[in-house]
């Protein structure tokens, strides 16, 4: 399926330039903070309560700040200090900052891949049978296309969260199971319905690419000959239009998870994940507070702007290697 | 969509009068409203309703759809051309002195920009301009859309005064770097890139050899050519434009059609959401036929086909 070719490609343009280095570096930290979350975790990021004696939460350490406080029925100024067990503060309901933003890369990165995987798994079938058929299905497919990718994806994905609600998955946590881990929770909740909208909204990107290619490949002499040998449509879709179309495929699925993370980053924010463990709902959380207690909005944020990078600069990467004409008008949502 | 209003949870009469409500209003309102019928048949009557112009009435407040619907169209409008405007005046210079000066730090800094700012979030971009701007510095107004673009621009004409217009300009100014950014390190990488491989094309040399100054080239057939690409991906992107203003007015609290569809959402006020979202297909459909014309009147080879 991959050539030796784009192998080699691969390879040149990792070393040739700093940017994909940088690129797997940030990607490959994210993901292990992402796995080894509950052994990272200093505290459990869903106990709340992790306040001062006031009922303060805790700025980053080396920080402070004051705030207005009722002390003995007067209201008056009070100085919060940070405390060494809560590196990064805690957030307004006392829970601790730096836990949540290790357990925020696990929802960033699941939804995001799952959700991409989904979709080239609807799209690419689709999109493969319409271009090599063409024809009828092929008309309905592009004019379905056409529609789902002019409108606003993030709109579309409101509406069907809003219709099917915003259930959580519970997933057992390996690590927490194995024992590895005391204290932190069993299970880690993934926002399922938002997994299977944010596949719903992309999958035509897939579809677009892949019969595309299937296009220009159902005239290729090789797919001719395998006809004439009485090979079947499925065999000959399989077996050889799929495998040539692939690294398109590939580096439209890098960036797709880029577009990705940020829709999930952003419907939590607007409150329509149903986790909590997401780093757009945190910021959503810090918003209130962002004038006395910025760090809570702030943090989360950096999170997924460095995961963003981290996919986008492979991408880029990919892009360079295998499909120069793959432009960025391919970036989705 | 429709289909799916059936199988969403909460009984619309019920929100319509609330918790208190008792059993004969509830049942005289579902009555009223149509609301045991078949869901095909309601489904046929607000297809009838759309037809003269009938978005029905939302649930929760009991106004009508259409004029909540239309009542937020110029601040959403507003919002949108002032990021589009933002986005064009940063991103296409940049782009073009960034294709021009390859490998020079200027390039650089051009594409540690651009890539910054499309994986960016913008709902957290703009929570960080509000913290530096409204907060620490105290320069921008950290919400609110006191007066239109309409209004100030009449108060201008009429009075001659520029008090409203400037207060328009300082409270947009936020939420318009807010949804532009993104926008702007699109254009950016799409200028630069397009720029790359056109200066490469043999015409490019031809002015050379006639002696036509660079910049002129550069800004007149260069430029020219690469905008095609970047106007076809902004028609695709508009879509993104209006997804991020559905943020960036939950951000600044800006009374736009995304803040009205959230607000429809949280309170599951489906007449009022399906206005909305009927509205936002309608104007899609027609933005596409727009850039489709704009695509052939830049390249007259496109209509030849």
């Amino acid at each position: 399926m991959i050539s030796d070719r784009i192998t080699a490609n691969l390879r040149q343009t990792f070393r040739d330039s700093l940017l994909p280095k940088i690129g797997m570096l940030l990607l490959v930290t994210i993901v292990l903070m992402g796995v080894f979350a509950p052994i990272l975790a200093t505290h459990d990021p869903t106990r709340t309560g992790h306040y001062d004696e006031g009922g303060n939460a805790y700025p980053p350490v080396g920080f402070d700040y004051t705030t207005q406080a009722a002390v003995d029925g007067e209201i008056q100024e009070v100085h919060v200090t940070a405390e060494s067990a809560h590196v990064l503060g805690t957030n307004n309901v006392g829970q601790d900052v730096y836990s949540r933003f290790v357990y925020g890369a696990r929802i960033s990165l699941l939804v995001g891949f799952t959700a991409t995987l989904l979709a080239m798994l609807i799209g690419v079938p689709i999109g493969l049978m319409a271009g090599y058929y063409g024809g009828r299905v092929d008309d309905t497919l592009m004019r379905v296309a056409d529609t789902m990718l002019a409108f606003p994806a993030l709109v579309l994905a409101l509406a069907l969260i809003g219709v099917f609600g915003e259930s959580p998955v519970y997933v057992p946590d390996p690590i927490v199971y194995l024992g590895l881990a005391d204290g932190m929770p069993e299970s880690i909740p993934i926002p399922g319905t938002v997994t299977i909208v944010a596949a719903l909204v992309i999958w035509v990107w897939f579809a677009r690419v892949a019969r595309g290619e299937a296009l220009s490949l159902r005239n290729e002499e090789y797919v001719k000959a395998a006809k004439s040998f009485g090979t079947s449509d499925r065999d000959i879709l399989i077996g050889h239009v799929l495998p040539n179309s692939i690294t398109p495929i590939i580096v439209l699925a890098t960036i797709q998870v880029a577009v990705i993370i940020l829709l999930e980053a952003s419907l939590a924010y607007l409150g329509f994940s149903g986790t909590t463990l997401s780093w757009g709902y945190e910021i959503e959380r810090g918003q209130d507070i962002l004038r006395t207690r910025p760090w809570v909005s702030t943090l989360p944020g950096i999170g997924i702007v460095l995961t963003v990078i981290a996919v986008n600069l492979l991408g880029d990467w990919f892009r360079d290697a295998l499909d120069p004409n793959l432009d960025e008008g391919q970036r989705g949502a | 969509m429709f289909g799916l209003r059936a199988v969403s949870p909460g009984d619309p009469a019920t929100l319509m009068l609330g918790e208190g409500a008792t059993a004969e209003t509830i049942a005289r309102v579902r009555e009223q409203e149509g609301l045991d019928d078949p869901i095909f048949v309601q489904y046929l009557d607000y297809l009838q309703g759309l037809l003269v112009g009938d978005f029905g009435y939302s649930w929760r407040s009991n106004r009508e759809v259409d004029v909540m619907v239309i009542e937020r169209i110029p601040a959403t409008l507003e919002l949108a051309f002032a990021a589009t405007v933002v986005a064009l005046v940063i991103a296409i210079p940049l782009g073009v002195v960034s294709a021009t000066r390859r490998n020079e730090p200027s390039d650089y800094g051009a594409t540690l920009f651009s890539l910054l700012g499309i994986s960016t979030p913008n709902f957290w971009l703009g929570l960080m301009l509000i913290l530096l701007f409204g907060v620490w510095l105290g320069i921008f107004p950290t919400g609110r859309r006191p007066v239109g673009l309409g209004e100030a621009i009449w108060t201008l004409v009429a009075y001659g005064s520029v008090g409203d217009l400037l207060t328009w300009l300082r409270h947009i100014t936020l939420p318009a770097l807010t949804l532009g950014t993104y926008f702007t390190a699109l254009i950016t990488r799409l200028t630069r890139s397009g720029m790359v491989d056109e200066l490469g094309k043999p015409y490019v040399m031809a002015t050379k050899a006639k002696g036509l100054p660079a910049v002129l080239v550069r800004y007149k057939h260069v430029l020219r050519n690469t905008m095609i690409p970047i106007i076809t991906v902004l028609g695709l992107q508009m879509g993104t434009l209006m997804g991020g203003a559905v943020i960036t007015e939950t951000v600044f609290n800006w009374p736009g059609l995304g803040l009205r569809l959230i607000d429809a959402l949280d309170a599951r006020d489906w007449p009022l959401m399906q206005g909305v979202i009927v509205f936002i297909a309608i104007a899609f459909v027609t933005i596409n036929v727009l850039v489709d014309g704009l695509y052939s009147a830049l390249d007259p080879r496109v209509s030849d086909e």
